[in-house]
């Protein structure tokens, strides 16, 4: 591969120029988001710099351990991301969120390197860390929305939930109806997403390889079984969600704990 | 002895809602609490169904304490219904269906004759909840108690959207068997006349 056309440091700054725009816009029509611009542009550079070098040197290091080590990071910040978007209590999420993140994203992941790609290593660093960047980035709302949707339900439908415990429900009973919608709620609009691939726009991964001198076809294969397995990824880490949260998050009664939500106390 | 609070107290966001509050149910007894909106009343059988638990005091329920595995089999006994009663969502029967779902309500049978016995068409099961109106809703609700063939009823307000012949028939249904144990909330007299015991909360 030739690999895509280099970006010299000096038309770079030529690129950010362009921030111009957007910052004029702001100005004139006093939106006040020129901090925000700034800020986020900023950060963009510093976040993106960090990870190019330390990417230089995982690809190159190829280590086993480093990789893991990296992509349980990026599952870190992954959990980090879902929490914080929601209204759940970080204690009781933490945890089962990571796990299955980390579940879903390696199991796909081998299972993608090995018989999707046909690596000779399934570990090769390059492949796990930017398949797994790509499987953790899309099923992320997927996984805010289920599993807000799940417990925010509940809560909103009390009465509903109360009912199916006077009717002699167990609590996997009782929270049926509630796990199908938060897993509709979720898995709907990434349907959506797989069915406009292509028409809408191309995909990321999809510019970037033709950019980086692959054929079109070579492209859109990848790109066919990447939302595939992003689909699967999803689907495993909220089920695995639900099923781990639900454990924990419902007194021996089979009440939600009100604790579950941060804002809990103010109500 | 079937159901018995001793020396009930709870609170809610800091208001007394019941204080030593007792009461012994008998097997087969037919008790309606009255007493002013807001004086506790809806507590009481939401406590036996443990929604909610009590702060202190004890709930007996066939001689043994309301603890987790004594509640999930209470529930499995007990007939709820209430005038805030959520079904659901889906059409009539895919509610029945779904409560049917229920390992403990596999033998839940078919609601044709209740219907016709409540003046539903059965029509109505192909409907959506949401096209009824209060009062066909508050029907289904009651069939589906007694679908569940349980035979302890905890009833809140029921006929409150029920004319008066649907409400006597209801009354009937409930205060008239033998076998079942019976605990209703309502403001109407009908229900006042036919009631074993009637319990007065202050």
């Amino acid at each position: 591969m030739s690999g895509a056309q280099d970006i010299s440091w000096f038309s770079l700054g030529y690129c950010l120029l362009l921030v111009v725009i957007p910052l004029a816009v702001s100005w004139y029509l006093r939106l006040k988001l020129s901090k925000e611009i700034i800020v986020s542009v900023i950060r963009m550079i510093t976040q993106l710099f960090l990870v190019g070098i330390f990417l230089v040197y995982i690809f190159d290091l190829d280590n086993l351990w480093l990789t893991f080590a990296w992509l349980m990071m990026m599952v870190l910040f992954a959990t980090h991301s879902v929490i914080s978007k929601s209204k759940l209590c970080w204690r009781c999420f933490l945890f089962p969120t990571m796990l299955s993140f980390a579940v879903a994203t390696v199991t796909v992941l081998l299972y993608f390197n090995g018989l999707v790609i046909r690596l000779d290593n399934i570990f090769e660093a390059k492949y796990i860390i930017a398949l797994a960047g790509m499987l953790l980035g899309n099923s992320l709302r997927g996984n805010i929305i289920g599993v807000n949707s799940f417990y925010d339900r509940i809560r909103r439908n009390e009465n509903r939930y109360l009912y199916r415990l006077s009717a002699g429900a167990t609590k996997f009973e009782a929270c049926l109806p509630y796990i199908r919608q938060g897993l509709k709620d979720a898995i709907l609009p990434m349907t959506a997403t797989v069915a406009t691939m292509g028409i809408v726009a191309l995909p990321g991964m999809m510019t970037g390889q033709i950019l980086g001198g692959s054929s079109p076809m070579v492209a859109i294969k990848y790109q066919i079984a990447i939302m595939i397995a992003i689909l699967a990824a999803m689907t495993i880490s909220i089920t695995m969600s639900l099923a781990l949260t639900i454990r924990n998050n419902f007194d021996p009664y089979g009440r939600l704990r009100k604790e579950v939500f941060r804002d809990s106390k103010d109500r | 002895m079937m159901i018995d609070f001793n020396k009930v107290n709870l609170k809610y966001k800091n208001k007394t809602i019941l204080k030593e509050f007792s009461l012994k149910i008998e097997k087969g007894d037919k008790i309606l609490l009255y007493g002013k909106s807001g004086i506790g009343k809806s507590t009481i059988l939401r406590l036996l169904l443990s929604f909610i638990s009590p702060d202190s005091g004890n709930i007996i329920y066939k001689g043994k304490p309301l603890t987790p595995e004594i509640a999930w089999q209470a529930r499995k006994e007990i007939a709820y219904v209430s005038q805030d009663t959520d079904l659901g969502e889906g059409t009539v029967q895919e509610i029945i269906d779904e409560i049917r779902s229920f390992k403990t309500n596999k033998n839940l049978s078919d609601p044709i004759q209740l219907l016709k016995e409540f003046s539903l068409d059965r029509n109505i099961l192909k409907k959506n909840i949401t096209e009824l109106s209060g009062g066909e809703r508050q029907r289904i609700a009651i069939i589906i108690a007694l679908l569940l063939k349980r035979d302890i009823f905890l009833l809140d307000e029921l006929t409150s959207s029920l004319d008066s012949a649907l409400k006597k028939k209801v009354i009937e249904k409930f205060f008239g068997r033998n076998d079942a144990t019976v605990i209703a909330i309502s403001h109407d007299p009908g229900w006042k006349e036919k009631a074993k015991k009637v319990v007065r909360l202050r």
